[in-house]
């Protein structure tokens, strides 16, 4: 719901005022509007519930802001060279969350100050590897038959009083009275 | 003992197999009887003092209403979000739960047979059926599913103990089933057949599916895992079943 909100007001201000609420309670470490990553990596860390409820893919499209706010402690390849905006290059890995579909993590690369790329992939490990398959499971194909057999009633399409008369029930309802 | 009824615009059959004395048979069968008109008279969308009827225009308010109404109600409602609205007790604009009171009724009426004494029995209602026990021979009830195209043949013969049977197809009636989506006549299956533990639900899980298409196909897949058994006809032939359906020929 955070990251729903944050994405909405689409700027790193959004993103730093709704941060700055929320860390009212510790000390900014970092200035807010230079360094809005290392904040928002702070957020996820002290609200893990967040990234259950978010939709990855959808944060991970909707802009700077938005990206920043997946990522968390878990920094791939992170450089160290501080870019004019404040987004360190790098390339950051949000956390991974399940949901019904399997888990989904959000990657995203900053570069020159701007996020260069994001994607989200759901990992072929783990639950997902076991909940895919159920999504496409379908009926097997048989052969349709064409019988006759003794039965003691027949199921069909719902017949009317006056096509009752022609059905193989009205038949076997005749039989056996 | 045996019995045919002309009741809720279809004609529902009747067999008791229990060794029960042939009077107490025949009061087991009128109560069923009796039952099934009193749904017709109360659920009947075509009588306008009927309580559906008069909930719909607004004149019996839903807290006035019977509490069987109440459970139509919500049942549907429920359908509604299981199927993802392809069984929609509005589909026509106005309320009309006779997609769901039909199976109900006969489920009600099995149960009712049920606690009367009579554990051997089946209610066929215009092609669903609801079982209970074993039949005639002492092993399961055999109920064979009506070829889609040829009119005196099967295409498969269930058995069936404790359980229901329901079947939604286009030739019968025409096409009578509409893609709520689309408000197009449902098209890609020509019949659906469901088994499962209770009739009200496999008729509005054979209709939703008969209404999906070829995607009901795989909705019907899903349904397995709560114990719903299916066999699907594609217009143009093919037959799918799932894998517990309890097939005897």
């Amino acid at each position: 719901m955070r990251r729903s909100t944050a994405a909405a007001v689409g700027t790193l201000t959004g993103a730093a005022l709704i941060l700055g609420v929320r860390l009212s309670v510790t000390p900014p470490d970092a200035p807010v509007a230079t360094a809005p990553v290392a904040q928002e990596q702070e957020e996820v860390a002290e609200e893990p519930e967040a990234g259950g409820t978010a939709e990855p893919t959808e944060g991970a499209s909707k802009g700077a802001s938005k990206g920043a706010d997946k990522d968390d402690d878990k920094k791939d390849d992170e450089k160290a060279e501080e870019e004019e905006t404040g987004l360190k290059a790098g390339t950051y890995k949000g956390k991974a969350v399940q949901n019904q579909y399997g888990t989904v993590q959000v990657t995203i690369k900053v570069s020159g100050g701007k996020i260069t790329a994001a994607n989200a992939t759901a990992p072929t490990d783990g639950f997902s590897g076991t909940i895919n398959p159920n999504a496409v499971k379908t009926l097997a194909a048989a052969t349709l038959k064409s019988q006759s057999a003794e039965v003691d009633a027949v199921s069909g399409a719902t017949f009317t009083s006056q096509s009752y008369v022609a059905s193989l029930q009205a038949a076997l309802d005749k039989a056996g009275a | 003992m045996r019995h045919v009824e002309q009741v809720m615009g279809t004609v529902v059959s009747i067999e008791l197999a229990d060794d029960l004395p042939a009077p107490r048979q025949q009061e087991l069968i009128d109560a069923t009887c009796t039952w099934l008109h009193e749904v017709d008279a109360r659920f009947s969308t075509y009588k306008d003092d009927s309580e559906v009827c008069r909930f719909r225009d607004g004149t019996l308010r839903l807290e006035d209403a019977s509490a069987d109404l109440r459970l139509v109600l919500d049942r549907c409602a429920d359908l509604w979000r299981d199927t993802d609205g392809y069984f929609d007790a509005y589909a026509g604009g106005r309320l009309d739960p006779s997609g769901y009171v039909k199976g109900w009724s006969v489920e009600v009426a099995s149960q009712r047979l049920t606690a009367a004494g009579s554990t051997r029995h089946y209610i066929g209602a215009g092609g669903d059926i609801r079982m209970r026990g074993t039949g005639p021979t002492g092993g399961p009830w055999r109920v064979g599913v009506r070829h889609p195209w040829e009119a005196d043949k099967l295409s498969w013969v269930l058995g069936v103990t404790d359980g229901a049977v329901a079947t939604s197809g286009t030739y019968e009636r025409g096409a009578h089933v509409f893609d709520p989506r689309t408000g197009k006549a449902a098209s890609g299956l020509r019949s659906v057949t469901v088994v499962g533990p209770d009739l009200a639900l496999a008729d509005a899980y054979a209709t939703a599916a008969l209404a999906m298409g070829e995607a009901g196909l795989t909705w019907l897949a899903k349904k397995t895992d709560e114990g719903y058994e299916s066999a699907a006809v594609t217009d143009d032939g093919r037959a799918f079943t799932s894998a517990g359906l309890p097939i005897l020929s």
